[in-house]
């Protein structure tokens, strides 16, 4: 989550917005008259220490707890699980598991674990460490925000939500120290990208069963991944250093990470540019900054797993009527939104689930028809917004928001005739409302979490923790749950596209744009690729300190990325082919 | 004096305890909790966080927990940070903030006095305008405006400081300057002010006339008296300084105790806020004591008074 400045934010915000575009007009040091142009100092640090801006402070550092980004960044890059993700395509790689094997029914993976792997107390990780960590996730006294990834395995939503007791009825089990099998209720593509996800990451039981929540702290914590915890100042920074036990640690090259916690977007960007940090990871670039930047090879930009849309409280009236909805969604004009408005930053976009999922193909979402928007409301008994109470659209605090929220009430007001209010509260009040139903529109997004239309689509099930439209259609969720039990992947996912119709139909919420990635990276660091699902293992990071002006990031990059893939292994790498990898 | 420093201290308890059952309620009636996200936790995990926390407690049972912990001075862990206690962020933020603050106050009131005393002698002269109009604009320019201009300069263009962070010295440089210009500008203010009036009393004529060298008698006999406006004015500076600094730690990603107060708000937090406003009034309140203790000793009346 991102802290806003204040009630004035705007006014430093513009301040240093205007600043630092200013300062970024000047030829970038060390003179780049020729090649490329960086935003700013481009000076490698010394030794092989890698800093970048982590954002809001991590509020937990136990896997099983955490779920944003600034988290999970520092998660996978204390502990390891079975899986570790590629920098670019984010394909599972092999991790803790050096293979796994997958049953003729596609049900029941083997993972084998690497023996020679090891938390840094010299104990080595076992298959039982596993089991009892993704136990742990599933137990409704941990609270862990994503026990419900778990839910394909057997018995494991049962076991989560209280109805089954008996964890050796969960489809789990550790034969032997080196063996975890997991069956699953039907086959799930997605479900070995999920063994890297950062809620499924092993903890050390001894350490938690001993220190309770304190864990996690540097004096307590036993971790497996390619780095350890040095140093937590709160409010200020994470320090971790290269962790000689890790069992492929030939390949690590940073000796230190130092991840600051800067909130403030322009002191954020101001430290990249003043060259104190050599990443400004995807959040922390203000967008309006963003077409200023482009004419700098450190911007990085690129397509995100993510939908920016406006929540509607299907509860109340008028929103309770299909035709209102629909008749509001018609007449968004997105691309004035994205392209105008936001200048090219985001991509407009009608449906729910981002593109780009492989075989996936989405229903057409709805375009911009003002005159069916027209029609619609009218049937619906409010001709040109007459008779409809004023609505009400929720925002929180952002320059962003606020101006989005201003050009689709001047669409509604103007094509439909109705009474538009934006309402602005800060965080706590704007979850609070939200969850609790008390609002008209709201603004929201929604990240994937995995490469699966899924996880965009099961957040809108009638009931769901996350849905907070209060929309619920069974139809609907029938379709969730048949395609969960499909064994057949392409049929599976023209469930998943049918569900998607039926949700943009119903139009419990309206998606105005896709989100893209926009990170600053120096053009030293290698290893640092941008994905859809904006997910870094620091563990490929390194500082290339024969770095010369002139040399464009892109390509160096790809040359560091070949380099890496063509490197030698420090193990057998992995030997069966992941059933979720795609690129 | 004694008599009087233990009945403040006295009441400072009765105090406390009003604003920290203020503060507990207010909390409770904000919206939101500290186990909300915009990834919601499933119903059952909230309940099993609530029970931890004894948030499913009826809110007098939590008053009554929370005042006995504050007595034994035991806030507990934060809810949104459970691996860290309350009084470990506590004691980590505030020696930062104090460093800043302090930093802050010293250089004001070295510039600012400096500033007052030679506007106040060389009154009417371009010195004395300079001094007034330089302060003028301590005053009008807010720090969230000031701080960025800073940073454009000093880091963006000249390279000379760090625009953000809190390690080294020069990490100090742009924040203490931010959060010191307002201060600096009313203290050479009232420093000429107080000086002016010193200056035209009759024990200076006294002095002078009895050919004392005009810096014996500015700074070992007009100084002194000149200054009282400027310590009346110490404990709101101070207490301005160490508290009221969030925009520039904000700015300047400084880990002090009002950004971690702004976030634990912002989060809700329950356990970061109530300690940090305790520990933020616990402290006005004994600053505002020591500057009502100095005043009577640098002006024996207010003591008999």
């Amino acid at each position: 989550m991102r802290v806003p400045f204040g009630a004035h934010g705007w006014i430093p915000g513009a301040l240093a917005a205007a600043a630092l575009c200013a300062a970024g007009c000047g030829p970038a040091r060390p003179g780049a008259a020729d090649g490329p142009r960086y935003f700013g100092r481009v000076s490698p640090p010394s030794g092989n220490v890698f800093r970048f801006n982590n954002g809001a402070e991590p509020e937990q550092l136990d896997p099983a707890l955490m779920s944003g980004q600034p988290d999970g960044r520092i998660a996978r890059a204390l502990f390891e699980g079975l899986t570790v993700y590629h920098p670019g395509t984010l394909a599972p790689d092999a991790g803790q598991a050096r293979s796994w094997d997958l049953s003729a029914d596609g049900r029941i993976y083997t993972f084998h674990l690497r023996p020679e792997a090891r938390w840094t107390d010299g104990s080595p990780v076992t298959a039982r460490d596993f089991l009892w960590s993704w136990l742990r996730v599933l137990r409704p006294s941990t609270g862990s925000r994503y026990a419900s990834l778990l839910f394909p395995v057997a018995g494991a939503e049962a076991f989560s939500k209280g109805t089954l007791s008996d964890s050796t009825r969960v489809g789990l089990a550790a034969p032997d120290d080196t063996t975890f099998v997991v069956t699953l209720n039907a086959p799930t593509p997605y479900f070995v990208f999920l063994t890297g996800f950062y809620s499924l990451l092993p903890v050390p039981r001894a350490a938690v069963e001993r220190w309770g929540e304190r864990w996690v702290r540097p004096e307590h914590i036993v971790s497996n991944g390619p780095f350890t915890f040095h140093e937590w100042r709160p409010g200020d920074r994470i320090v971790l250093e290269k962790n000689l036990r890790y069992w492929d640690a030939a390949r690590v090259r940073l000796d230190r990470v130092e991840c600051y916690a800067i909130e403030d977007l322009n002191t954020s960007m101001s430290l990249y540019r003043s060259g104190a940090v050599d990443w400004n990871p995807s959040g922390y670039v203000p967008t309006g900054y963003i077409p200023h930047l482009r004419r700098f090879a450190d911007l990085s930009a690129g397509p995100f797993q993510g939908t920016y849309y406006y929540s509607m409280n299907v509860t109340r009236k008028p929103f309770d009527d299909p035709r209102v909805r629909l008749a509001l969604n018609l007449a968004l004009d997105r691309d004035a939104i994205a392209n105008k408005l936001l200048r090219g930053t985001r991509a407009p976009w009608g449906n729910i689930t981002p593109r780009g999922y492989p075989g996936y193909e989405a229903p057409a979402g709805y375009g911009h028809d003002p005159a069916r928007a027209r029609r619609l409301l009218a049937e619906a008994g409010y001709p040109g917004g007459r008779g409809m109470r004023r609505i009400e659209i929720l925002i929180t605090t952002s320059e962003d928001h606020r101006r989005i929220a201003e050009a689709i009430q001047g669409m509604w007001r103007s094509e439909l005739g109705v009474d538009v209010a934006v309402s602005n509260q800060e965080w706590g009040s704007y979850l609070e409302a939200t969850t609790s139903l008390r609002y008209d529109v709201a603004r929201r997004s929604w990240l994937g979490d995995y490469l699966d239309p899924n996880t965009f689509l099961a957040a809108l099930r009638g009931g769901d923790d996350n849905n907070r439209t209060g929309w619920a259609d069974p139809g609907y969720d029938r379709l969730l749950d048949a395609a969960a039990a499909e064994p057949d992947p392409a049929l599976r996912l023209e469930m998943l596209a049918r569900a998607e119709a039926v949700a943009l139909e119903r139009g419990p919420i309206l998606p105005i744009y896709h989100l893209r990635v926009y990170e600053m990276i120096k053009p030293y660091v290698r290893g640092l690729e941008t994905n859809v699902l904006d997910i870094q293992e620091l563990k490929y990071v390194w500082i290339d300190h024969s770095w010369r002006p002139g040399i464009g990031p892109a390509g160096a990059r790809a040359a560091a990325a070949q380099a890496r893939t063509s490197a030698p292994a420090a193990t057998d790498g992995r030997a069966a082919a992941p059933a979720g990898a795609r690129p | 004096m004694i008599r009087f420093a233990a009945r403040r201290l006295l009441l400072m308890v009765p105090t406390l305890w009003v604003i920290a059952t203020l503060t507990f309620f207010m909390l409770r009636l904000a919206p939101g909790g500290p186990f909300l996200a915009e990834r919601d936790i499933p119903k059952k995990a909230r309940e099993a966080m609530s029970r931890r926390y004894g948030l499913d407690q009826p809110l007098g049972a939590q008053y009554l927990r929370f005042l006995g912990n504050a007595a034994r001075l035991d806030l507990g862990p934060s809810y949104r940070r459970p691996a860290l206690q309350v009084r470990e962020i506590l004691f980590q933020a505030f020696p930062v903030s104090l460093e800043l603050g302090g930093l802050a106050l010293g250089w004001a009131l070295l510039t600012g006095g400096a500033l007052g005393v030679l506007a106040a002698h060389r009154r009417n002269s371009w010195l004395d305008y300079l001094a007034t109009s330089t302060s003028l604009l301590g005053v009008s320019i807010p720090n969230f405006v000031l701080g960025p201009l800073l940073v454009l300069v000093f880091s963006l263009r000249l390279y000379w400081f760090p625009p953000a962070l809190w390690s080294g010295w020069d990490h100090k440089v742009l924040p203490v300057l931010t959060l010191s210009a307002v201060y600096t500008a009313y203290i050479a203010r009232l420093t000429r002010a107080g000086m002016v009036e010193t200056l035209g009393q009759d024990f200076v004529r006294t002095a002078r006339a009895k050919g004392l060298s005009e810096s014996r008698v500015v700074l070992a006999h007009a100084l002194r008296p000149g200054l009282l406006p400027v310590v009346s004015y110490l404990g709101p500076a101070t207490a301005g300084v160490v508290t009221g600094s969030v925009a520039v730690e904000s700015i300047f990603a400084v880990p002090g105790l009002g950004r971690q107060l702004y976030t634990a708000a912002i989060n809700r937090d329950y356990t970061v806020v109530l300690g940090a406003v305790l520990f933020y009034a616990a402290l006005l309140l004994v600053l505002n004591l020591v500057v009502d203790l100095l005043y009577a000793r640098l002006d024996p009346r207010v003591e008999e008074a």
